[in-house]
């Protein structure tokens, strides 16, 4: 049977504070597992780790525990500049992050993949105005029809974002209190409270 | 067959993907057309298929030839032309004087002959030809810098043009313009469709649509889409942007 896309196991990233007496500044946790090829909608408050867990989950940032397995294999156990042909992060422009390498290329193993596993949409740009919105989901769909798994992380400022997501995503992820946790639907995460706090004002239109 | 080919174009710069396997053909005669958001990778694609750039990955096959990584000169020599987002015109030569200098009869003699060219009829007729051929008869005495922005871009296209090219690559004809312009630019492009093979990148959306045959959206480095501008107008959220409520 084919390993599955992406694992996330138990995944955890921590930054601390101080030398001897270490205070956790940010956390991050993330347990979840994508089998097969699917549209997730990732949303969550700013600085709740949703970009530290792309960070993760392509490779660029080392969790403090646990691993990120892209069909089966270890992403942090790949050569650096194969790690996008099993994961790769479509990143705002502004924010791209850059994180030491301890180990050299030669000791690290293949990807074994020429074109990306799974992708990670950090905040795309969606504009009603020019209309490209549909040739970007069009692209999301195609991607995965071809076996691929995609992520949106998106930030809803406007009732369109969630009609966005509601119409191509079928698993949700909501990263809040240090934790990424699932959900069923975009109309479960509703009866989240901490989503609705969340989504504020957009909750009212929505 | 295309007469110019993308096949699996991959760009890296250091450890960044500005391009994922994109792969286009535009055949013979036809204008074929690249569009996308800011910084989707458009100009960079553009600087690879006309050897600004070498790809990291992939070719580019002109008329048959594989021309990959030849410096941009010997693709201009093979008929590939180009124009710039930015222009790149000689401020202080008259019209005329940029449209000559850029005729291969002309680059054989040499540069530094173009008092003797202003004395050879043959040469003079051919530059007007061309600037007759852009919409700017009768403007070759005037110095480039002191014609207007709408007028600088047709010049642009005359230099590209004057090198007799069987491919024009247009890199945001529009950028700059204003509504007047972009009419009468959309006006020159459409005469010179069939003619000769156009590639234009266009950010432009509505520009396009009325000008190509066939359209790819380029987003984050790769292909995202591609059809003619009737499929493209067809997508419900293209329906529902400015773009849909112009029709």
């Amino acid at each position: 049977m084919a390993e599955p896309l992406l694992i996330l196991d138990r995944v955890e990233k921590a930054y601390t504070r101080g030398l001897i007496n270490k205070q956790v500044t940010f956390r991050v946790r993330a347990d979840l597992t994508f089998g097969q090829s699917a549209i997730v909608g990732m949303m969550g408050p700013n600085g709740a780790g949703k970009t530290t867990l792309f960070e993760m989950m392509t490779g660029s940032n080392v969790p403090t525990a646990g691993r990120v397995l892209c069909s089966g294999k270890d992403i942090h156990q790949v050569k650096y500049r194969e790690r996008d042909r099993l994961a790769i992060h479509y990143h705002q422009s502004y924010q791209v992050r850059h994180f030491r390498r301890r180990k050299p290329s030669f000791m690290l193993e293949s990807a074994g993949s020429d074109y990306p596993l799974v992708h990670l949409f950090d905040e795309p740009q969606f504009n009603t105005q020019d209309g490209y919105i549909g040739f970007m989901l069009d692209f999301f769909r195609k991607l995965r029809s071809e076996n691929r798994l995609v992520f949106i992380c998106l930030h809803p400022t406007a009732k369109y974002h969630l009609d966005i997501l509601k119409e191509v995503c079928e698993r949700f992820v909501f990263v809040a209190g240090g934790e990424a946790k699932e959900a069923p639907s975009l109309d479960a995460l509703k009866e989240d409270t901490r989503f609705r706090s969340y989504l504020g004002d957009v909750m009212a239109v929505a | 067959m295309a007469l110019f080919e993308a096949q699996g174009l991959h760009m890296r710069f250091g450890d960044r993907v500005v391009l994922e396997d994109i792969s286009l053909d535009f055949p013979e005669g036809r204008l074929s057309g690249i569009m996308g958001p800011n910084g989707a990778g458009k100009t960079t694609c553009f600087n690879v298929l006309t050897g600004r750039y070498k790809p990291t990955r992939g070719r580019v096959v002109f008329d048959g030839e594989d021309i990959t990584g030849l410096p941009p000169r010997t693709i201009a020599r093979k008929g590939v032309s180009r124009s710039f987002q930015l222009m790149n015109l000689f401020n202080d030569f008259t019209a005329e004087e940029n449209v000559l200098v850029a005729l291969p009869a002309m680059r054989q003699r040499g540069f530094d002959l173009i008092g003797d060219a202003m004395g050879d009829r043959d040469l003079r007729e051919r530059a007007e030809a061309v600037l007759e051929r852009v919409g700017l008869a009768g403007k070759g005495p005037e110095l480039a810098k002191n014609l207007s922005y709408g007028d600088r871009r047709a010049l642009e296209i005359g230099v590209a043009l004057a090198a007799e090219p069987r491919v024009l690559f247009l890199d945001e004809p529009t950028s700059g313009l204003g509504t007047d312009a972009i009419a009468r630019l959309g006006h020159l492009i459409r005469k010179l469709k069939g003619e000769i093979t156009i590639v234009a990148i266009e950010h432009d959306m509505e520009f396009l649509f009325g000008l190509a045959d066939s359209i790819a959206v380029i987003h984050w480095g790769q292909v995202i889409r591609r059809g003619t501008p009737a499929e493209l107008r067809a997508n419900p959220w293209v329906q529902n942007s400015n773009l849909g409520r112009l029709k």
